[in-house]
């Protein structure tokens, strides 16, 4: 029973940190996608008085990714119904170029403004619309969500770092008298910390055993059928198999950090 | 003969107010010898075991033991060192945890001798300290002369170049006493091994020529 509970009292907080680790894992692969289409959905809307290349308004702008010219053709099309072919190539003279311009990320609305003051220094630019207030309302809810969920794993990283330190203090009590003793008769560091090392080690891999299955089951059995769209939509990002070598790697650097912290803290004969 | 230990112009201080313990002491020892030495209490006699085991370094002048130059060791080779003493605490320093036979064949393992060879040895070793059949047992369920007796088996385990014992014999009945005294006259006498005891009292009956030093008003001195 005491065994157990010493291995949970390493295993659940080297938990709680694997899985902020993997959680935020997830959450940038799910917000990349979204915000991937954020990105794509979202384009400003230019007015030029003349023909314009791509590379004309790159030269403005360098976030200033595609450019994709509206026909106005369509838009004579839809306006001059029932005008004789003439008058409608009066109105198409008439009618400046549109364009609909892609951006390479997605962006704060201070860059958006920016953008939009570049493209107008240009005289050949007639006027830009850049949609910013349905884009505002969805980037600020965007960046709080990420936000919250950035300081939900913080905190629950520095609460699990507690505990672990606290376990630390623990192997500390437990193991100091060996260490010290084996030191005087002149056991290297290796020797004198190698039961630690080997807890820590099997606690290490146990936690990432646990956080993968857990992300696994999520991924595999839960997601599929929970009818929720967004878990459904991207159960390919909920885990990957490269993400137990982040685990088990982040596990491990963990317990060697908190090893080393107990026998060089352990150092030295008690007087 | 050659000096095992040699020390001129040593000082120690202790503590973090930096108290001068020992101050320009100047001695040597040879292989082989058996050396006491006393001092009222507080004078630093176990200050001055602690810096022969490297756990305290010397604030000024040269303490070598074994060659090495204490006051400038680099801790690989100091742990080389310690594999070649063995040491003797008033208070045992068992590990708890561990069996009495663990306990005892510990500088064979850090040596890397195979079980086979540790099993050997610590039969051996406990016949001699008169503990046989406590091979199984844990360092609490013995007295306190029996784990002292460990505590010697643990130091002679390994044949040591030195022992360093610090009041070995402190709290123990006379039967233990006789047994620990014994066993570091062998180890000097057939052993050739440098033996330096901290103690409060010469033993009335020993048999061994010895050195006696005495530790007063920070000097290290010898009684001829």
């Amino acid at each position: 029973m005491k065994f157990i509970k010493n291995h949970l009292m390493f295993i659940l907080p080297l938990m709680a940190i694997l899985l902020g680790i993997e959680f935020y894992l997830v959450f940038e692969r799910t917000t990349n996608s979204y915000e991937k289409g954020l990105k794509e959905g979202y384009s400003m809307l230019v007015v030029t008085h003349k023909p314009m290349e791509l590379s004309e308004f790159q030269t403005l702008n360098e976030h200033i990714s595609t450019s994709e010219t509206i026909k106005r053709e369509y838009i004579v099309f839809e306006v001059a119904k029932g005008i004789s072919k003439s008058g409608s190539e009066e109105i198409l003279a008439a009618l400046p170029y549109f364009y609909n311009l892609g951006l390479d990320s997605y962006l704060h609305t201070s860059e958006l403004e920016k953008i939009k003051k570049n493209l107008e220094s240009n005289i050949d630019i007639k006027k830009v619309e850049t949609f910013g207030s349905s884009y505002n309302s969805n980037y600020r809810l965007f960046s709080f969500i990420k936000f919250i969920l950035k300081v939900f794993i913080v905190f629950m990283g520095v609460v699990s770092l507690f505990l672990i330190i606290k376990q630390m203090e623990i192997w500390k009590y437990a193991h100091k008298e060996r260490m010290q003793v084996m030191e005087i008769f002149g056991a290297p560091m290796m020797l004198r910390s190698g039961v630690l090392f080997r807890i820590a080690f099997v606690d290490a891999i146990f936690a990432t055993i646990l956080v993968s299955a857990i992300f696994f089951y999520t991924k595999f059995y839960w997601a599929a059928g929970s009818g929720i769209d967004i878990m459904m939509q991207n159960q390919e990002a909920l885990f990957k198999f490269t993400d137990i070598a982040i685990l088990l790697g982040s596990a491990i650097l963990i317990v060697i950090i908190a090893v080393y912290t107990v026998v060089f803290s352990s150092k030295g004969v008690q007087e | 003969m050659s000096n095992v230990i040699h020390a001129s112009h040593l000082t120690l201080t202790y503590g973090k107010t930096g108290k001068e313990v020992i101050k320009d002491a100047n001695f040597s020892i040879k292989k082989g010898e058996f050396v006491f030495i006393t001092g009222p209490s507080g004078s630093g006699k176990s200050t001055l075991l602690k810096a022969l085991y490297g756990k305290l370094t010397p604030s000024q002048g040269n303490l070598v033991v074994g060659g090495l130059d204490l006051a400038n060791v680099r801790p690989r080779k100091l742990q080389e060192l310690r594999t070649h003493m063995g040491i003797i605490f008033q208070d045992y320093k068992l590990v708890n945890e561990w069996t009495v036979k663990k306990n005892v064949v510990l500088p064979l393992m850090i040596a890397g001798y195979d079980t086979e060879v540790q099993d050997t040895q610590a039969h051996r070793l406990l016949k001699h300290v008169k503990l046989p059949d406590h091979a199984d047992k844990y360092p609490l369920e013995l007295s306190g002369g029996e784990q002292q007796r460990v505590g010697v088996a643990r130091a002679l385990a390994k044949n040591p170049v030195v022992i360093l014992a610090d009041e070995p014999t402190g709290n123990l009945d006379d039967y233990s006493s006789n047994v620990i005294w014994d066993l570091m006259e062998n180890a000097c006498q057939q052993l050739d091994t440098t033996v330096l005891v901290v103690t409060h009292k010469i033993p009335t009956i020993f048999s061994l020529p010895y050195r006696h030093f005495i530790i007063e008003s920070k000097g290290v001195y010898e009684v001829h």
